[in-house]
């Protein structure tokens, strides 16, 4: 009895018939909760990873799929509160749970101080392993706040990140931390004036002036940062990393709030308003936290010796080919000045001895090795060994006392 | 598909026996993403809160709810209760794997390189397997090396573990300095009561092996009404004792066992090795 196989495929294409499809692949419909918000997940096979479900069903790419057995931690997210491997956690069993994302970091579009951090430590290379990191560093603050580093590391020990190491990541621990210790401090220390000042205007005291308002806490960000209440929130580090700034040669002292305007990232090379362009990139002010540096390094910021840069404006990079006479007169090169150059000459052929060095081309093999290119006779290869040939086993070369 | 009690889940185990009980999903994930598994439904446990603690019974035994998670059992009290299965949660994996991975998964996952598994090899626990409507006691070791296995339908809800009262020691070697699966891990307890000594040797077999011959000579060594100090010559030889007795000469070895004709294999000398330090430090410790 023969069977047409053509028939037989195209009867049932992917080799399962409805039937045993629904058998072989149960499918379940649930809603996740994932960052606040109800999301219905339908007709989702059961084995699906809650990663597999974030990012293809979803469209929360955050949380990266690196191993999918847990050993990498690049799909870190938090259930319940507590941080799992989103590879290993089957999502039709996660319904009804708190799920946190890295998308949940950044709520307001603003990358968090967690994230500003790792981007301000130079944690951040290829970036795969970030949002886990992110999460990592998230969760493990969430429950301690003063990590020390082994913590720190203990905390990490899940993440792999084959860029940049992870000096950066544990930078960005201590950052992050000492920054919400600062803001901590400050909101206790302006809870404790308000509660001075209540309680003294409790106790009488009608004729008095109103009592001057306590220096207000400082607005803050998603991620809990202080903001000076004129500045505008700065755009996540993410969405445009290039910040170019001027350095205005003049004395720190009460700088002007337009001279510490950084240029909009668009600005032609050169054309900035009020001074030229050292095209310096500063870090100190490409992340808002201030978390990874200090205060001070905002406020007096490095001003550069003026006199380390010609005085006319930068023309900016001249088209390939043109010639340019150097600005001081001197003569470097050029196709019709007076240039007395060394002559040029062509690379001899192959096997040509050079005048300098008695080079003689390579000896034929066998010829005994004899020092060549007035090397020392001592720190060559023992005497003996015929050049090429690999010398007999137990002499020691002179690479070996480099490898001790 | 996620029962909020231990009933309920056995319920839905009878009436769906091809269902997996899933708890921790962090080997049965593993499995269904490299697609060696295709579950016909899936019974969660972690909603069964009763499963997630511990209790007392009868002064010298701590019933341990299966839904323990690794990370719960690395807290201090837990660690003074049972330091080496707080040992062995600790260094099962990272904190992703063990805030999810739960000692029941471990027990009925049986992986070779199961961290607790030795550990409860060494304590002689039992667990208790629930069925609808009955339950039974099996030893620990009967399940692991299939003298009695789990049947379908039946759940894996407490593992009773006697309190010693006494040092306990957990060591583990692996390939890194990072949460790395075993290359060879010793559990070693002391029993003062019965005045013996109980090891245990995890991910050198696929189940976890007890030299019980090295065990008695060594309980014979140590001075129990004392200060309870050995010789250190008798602590090198008690680890020597338990390579031999855990590490076969073929070990590694392709082909048949006669292949082997003269002493063990490299991969047996280099495993046998780690073994004795292990248990040659383990005694140490817990002598200490």
């Amino acid at each position: 009895m023969t069977t047409d196989p053509i028939e037989t495929l195209d009867a049932d294409p992917l080799g399962l018939s409805p039937q045993v499809s629904r058998e072989l692949r149960p499918c379940a419909s649930y809603t996740l909760r994932v960052n606040g918000f109800e999301r219905p997940v339908t007709d989702a096979w059961i084995g699906e990873s809650l990663l597999y479900v974030l990012r293809e069903r979803l469209g929360l790419a955050g949380a990266k799929d690196g191993c999918e057995q847990g050993e990498c931690g690049a799909c870190s997210v938090q259930v319940d509160g507590q941080l799992v491997a989103g590879c290993l956690v089957p999502a039709a069993l996660a319904a009804d749970s708190e799920i946190n994302t890295v998308e949940g970091l950044s709520a307001a579009g603003g990358a968090s101080d967690v994230q500003q951090a790792l981007a301000a430590s130079g944690a951040v290379q290829c970036g795969y392993c970030t949002p886990g990191m992110a999460m990592a560093v998230h969760d493990l603050l969430q429950r301690n706040h003063r990590p020390t580093e082994v913590e720190a590391r203990q905390a990490l020990c899940g993440n792999l990140c084959r860029c940049t190491g992870y000096k950066g990541v544990l930078a960005a621990v201590q950052t992050v931390a000492d920054a919400r210790a600062l803001v901590a401090e400050e909101a206790e220390e302006a809870a404790a004036a308000e509660a001075a000042r209540s309680a003294e205007q409790a106790a009488g005291a009608p004729g008095d002036t109103p009592a001057e308002p306590v220096a207000e806490a400082p607005a803050e960000v998603p991620g809990g940062v202080p903001v000076e209440p004129g500045t505008a929130v700065e755009p996540p580090v993410y969405a445009d990393a290039e910040a170019w700034i001027e350095h205005v040669p003049q004395q720190p002292v009460a700088p002007h709030p337009a001279d510490q305007a950084q240029a909009p990232a668009g600005t032609p090379y050169g054309d900035a308003p009020g001074g030229y362009d050292t095209g310096v990139y500063d870090t100190a002010v490409l992340a808002p936290v201030q978390g990874g540096i200090p205060a001070q390094a905002v406020d007096d910021q490095v001003y550069y010796p003026p006199q380390a840069y010609p005085e006319q404006p930068y023309q900016g990079t001249p088209a390939h080919g043109t010639y340019l006479p150097y600005p001081d007169g001197q003569q470097q090169g050029g196709y019709d000045t007076g240039y007395d150059a060394p002559v040029y000459e062509p690379t001899p052929a192959h096997g040509t001895p050079l005048p300098g060095a008695a080079f003689d081309g390579t000896p034929p093999h066998g010829t005994p090795y004899a020092a060549p290119h007035g090397a020392p006779a001592e720190g060559g290869a023992p005497a003996g060994v015929p050049y090429g040939a690999t010398p007999a086993h137990g002499i020691r070369l002179p690479e070996d006392d480099h490898a001790s | 598909m996620l029962p909020a009690s231990l009933d309920e889940a056995v319920d839905a185990l009878a009436t769906a026996p091809a269902a997996v009980p899933v708890a921790g999903a962090t080997d049965l994930m593993e499995a269904v993403n490299a697609g060696r598994l295709r579950p016909a439904a899936l019974v969660g446990l972690g909603r069964i809160t009763e499963l997630r603690g511990w209790r007392y019974e009868d002064g010298g035994t701590a019933v341990l709810g299966a839904g323990l998670t690794h990370a719960r059992m690395d807290r201090p009290d837990f660690a003074a209760l049972i330091p080496a299965l707080a040992d062995a949660a600790r260094t099962a994996g990272p904190p992703q794997v063990r805030n999810v991975g739960t000692l029941g998964g471990n027990i009925v996952t049986a992986a070779p390189a199961g961290d607790t598994l030795p550990v409860l090899t060494a304590l002689e626990a039992t667990v208790t397997l629930a069925r609808a409507g009955a339950s039974r006691e099996v030893p620990v070791s009967h399940l692991l090396t299939g003298l009695d296995p789990v049947r379908p339908g039946e759940l894996l809800t407490w593992v009773r573990v006697p309190l010693l009262h006494a040092p306990q020691v957990f060591l583990k070697a692996t390939g890194r300095s990072g949460p790395a699966r075993a290359t060879a891990s010793v559990a070693l307890v002391l029993d003062p009561a019965r005045r013996s000594v109980r090891c245990a040797v995890g991910a050198v077999a696929p189940v976890p092996l007890r030299p019980l011959e090295a065990e008695a000579w060594v309980a014979g060594c140590i001075d129990w009404d004392g200060s309870r100090e050995i010789d250190p010559t008798a602590t090198a030889a008690f680890g020597e004792y338990v390579a031999a007795a855990c590490v076969p000469d073929n070990y590694g070895a392709e082909g048949a066992w006669e292949a082997v004709t003269e002493g063990p294999t490299a991969a047996a000398a280099r495993l046998r090795r780690t073994v004795a330090v292990l248990a040659r430090r383990a005694l140490g410790r817990a002598l200490k």
